[in-house]
């Protein structure tokens, strides 16, 4: 089914139903794993990070435009994220755990995600997309956060419930300094 | 301690305007606390602290004139920049500055201000650079901070401008085995003197090795909205978060597979060190690494304890307690230089107002380490001690409640107990120098705030510095 090319350079004439399936499957994915963070499911939500997941959100710096090149880290260099399954699964025991404070009592999220562009679905069982996200935390009393990006995931087919799994997710999030007093929820 | 009161003096007058700064044997700042206030806000001998030494704002500001202005900063790693014209823009204080290393190999950090209208001169975190040029007016400055060049300076200028004093004011610059500091004072203790006997702790993780420390490339940047003395604080003196409540999570999360909370046996053997003077602070667990595998995990536990790396370090340290044993230490260089030697994060707490710290972390590794323990270091340290690191996330938790909660009256008026070790510590131990006790303690903490209060009401370092 996901064998013919579809992506941002397809004209409005020559999209396939498929590549509109795929659209609206890749959608409706997202809006599901959105719901499962903001409602707290966790164990489902880390459910969905397959075996190779690479979860990656690399610094961004302030750099001339003849830098650009530089703006971002690179592999091997520091990150805010860069976790395989195993981190993050020690991750998923902090945030359910009697003493994990820093999300107990747990902060109130919203996970929006648009501007949902299929890149590549030339592989029938993966598909290479980007999307955008605001991501609302209201924390404690009085606490908020916004924060705002972009992710790059690999989604592999699953015969789980939501169709997918995430097999790489890059988080390109738009803040040199990270404008809070810490990155205890997930993007 | 001293019952000058700073309300009489007076602004010292100097014709020098720019280069390294004024003679300070008085104070700038007109205060609004005299000598005796400042001094009371720590009572060392019934162990009570005043929470405002944590919110005032007019505190904060003289802080930024006697503390910032007068301390040794530190200001990133030599590695940060190996290249000439490699620069990185940084803070003293709310100060921003400029590092660059120069042609000669030596560093250079000078105000980030261009004196002609005050505009910040580069507004990047770093690169390389063959000058730097004011985007306002185009006043360009060399990579050593000399003004070079200044757009119609002869059509529009006039006779008594010269280019040789308008360049921004330079601090200066030294370093500590790949550390870099930078001082505003030119009458401070060289770095050396200042940091005194703490640089033995130092060692521990700049010294392990020959090929001496490098970086991970990258520095991360973050906000916690409170006073920047928690943090400092914190790992100047207070292994006992660690090891009570704070961090149980943290260590849940990093326990290998097959391992459980209760393996991670929390060790009761460890020391507190309070440095002779300059307000320095250590303190560390000595034994089993079982708290280190749940932090850092297997590999670097293993690579920092057994094996040929370790056995180099003992050799260096002249002791195998020092090189293998000593577990978590946490560790301040007055007034915010922190680091953690075996996790290798290092970090700079920047003040931003009484209620808001940005932290700057990056981490070090030893240079000669096999590539697979540096990405190891790598990947340990930002999933431990970072803005998402699940330690530091709980940290962060804390000292924002604190802040928060000190909008009260009641909350500020009540002072703090930091009596903790109080009489307890002495400097006789024969295996490590400084006033030592045992690794739950605030000795530490009382000599930061010590320190602290000495910088803020002596303005000369005849009688401030170390003996």
């Amino acid at each position: 089914m996901l064998k013919e090319k579809v992506g941002p350079e397809s004209s409005a004439s020559q999209i396939s139903t498929a590549a509109l399936l795929l659209q609206h499957e890749v959608e409706q994915f997202y809006y599901k794993e959105s719901l499962l963070l903001d409602r707290h499911e966790f164990n489902d939500w880390f459910d969905l990070l397959d075996k190779d997941i690479r979860y990656f959100m690399p610094l961004r710096t302030n750099r001339t435009r003849r830098d650009q090149k530089l703006e971002y880290s690179k592999d091997g260099e520091y990150a805010h994220f860069d976790d395989d399954l195993v981190m993050m699964r020690g991750r998923q025991r902090k945030l359910m755990s009697d003493v994990g404070w820093s999300e107990s009592p747990a902060s109130r999220t919203r996970h929006i995600i648009a501007n949902v562009i299929i890149n590549d679905a030339s592989d029938d069982q993966e598909v290479h997309v980007t999307s955008s996200f605001i991501l609302y935390r209201n924390r404690l009393e009085r606490q908020v956060d916004i924060f705002a990006g972009e992710r790059m995931d690999v989604l592999r087919r699953s015969d789980n419930k939501l169709g997918f799994m995430i097999a790489k997710r890059t988080i390109h999030i738009d803040q040199s300094t990270i404008l809070s007093n810490n990155l205890s929820i997930f993007f | 301690m001293i019952s000058r009161k700073v309300t009489n003096m007076t602004t010292a007058k100097t014709k020098t305007r720019l280069n390294i700064g004024h003679e300070p044997k008085a104070f700038e700042k007109k205060n609004v606390w005299n000598v005796e206030e400042i001094t009371a806000l720590l009572d060392e001998e019934n162990g009570t602290l005043d929470p405002r030494i944590y919110s005032d704002q007019d505190l904060y500001e003289l802080e930024q004139e006697r503390v910032f202005g007068r301390s040794w900063i530190m200001l990133g790693h030599e590695a940060h920049v190996p290249k000439a014209g490699d620069f990185l823009t940084a803070y003293m204080g709310e100060d921003p500055v400029i590092l660059v290393r120069q042609k000669d190999r030596s560093l250079k950090v000078f105000l980030n201000q261009c004196p002609h209208r005050g505009m910040r001169i580069c507004r990047t975190d770093g690169g390389n650079a063959k000058s730097f040029t004011c985007s306002y007016h185009g006043w360009a400055y060399d990579i050593g901070g000399n003004l070079v060049n200044v757009p119609y300076e002869s059509e529009a200028f006039c006779e008594d401008f010269n280019k040789a004093e308008w360049g921004p004011g330079q601090a200066r610059v030294e370093t500590y085995k790949g550390l870099i500091f930078a001082n505003w004072d030119k009458n401070a203790p060289n770095l050396r003197e200042y940091l005194g006997d703490a640089t033995f702790y130092m060692d521990h993780m700049l010294d392990r090795t020959e090929a001496g420390t490098e970086v991970i490339s990258g520095m991360q940047k973050w906000v916690i909205p409170c006073n920047w003395k928690f943090a400092a604080e914190q790992f100047c003196s207070d292994m006992y978060h660690a090891g009570t409540v704070s961090h149980l999570s943290g260590i849940e999360a990093g326990l290998p597979e097959g391992m459980e909370l209760s393996d991670a046996k929390i060790p009761t053997v460890g020391y507190q060190f309070r440095a002779k003077w300059g307000g320095h602070g250590t303190g560390f667990y000595v034994g089993e690494p079982g708290m280190l595998v749940a932090i850092m995990g297997p590999k670097i536990a293993k690579y920092w304890t057994e094996g040929e790396a370790a056995a180099r370090a003992e050799r260096r340290l002249g002791s195998a307690e020092r090189a293998r044993q000593l577990m978590v230490q946490h560790m301040t260089v007055f007034p915010t230089c922190s680091f953690l030697p075996g996790i290798n994060t290092v970090r700079t707490w920047q003040p931003r107002g009484p209620n808001e710290t940005e932290i700057w972390a990056f981490t070090v590794v030893d240079a000669d380490a096999p590539d697979e323990i540096k990405e190891e270091y790598r990947r340990q340290t930002l999933r431990t001690f970072s803005a998402g690191g699940v330690f530091e996330q709980d940290d962060g938790e804390n000292w924002v409640e604190i802040q928060a909660v000190l909008r009260g009256h009641q909350a500020r008026k009540r002072r703090l107990n930091i009596q903790m070790g109080k009489g307890r510590s002495a400097a006789d131990n024969p295996h490590y120098p400084g006033s030592i006790g045992y690794v739950y303690n605030e000795e530490a903490a009382r000599g930061l705030y010590h320190q602290w209060i000495r910088m803020m009401t002596e303005p000369d370092w005849d009688t401030l510095g170390p003996k």
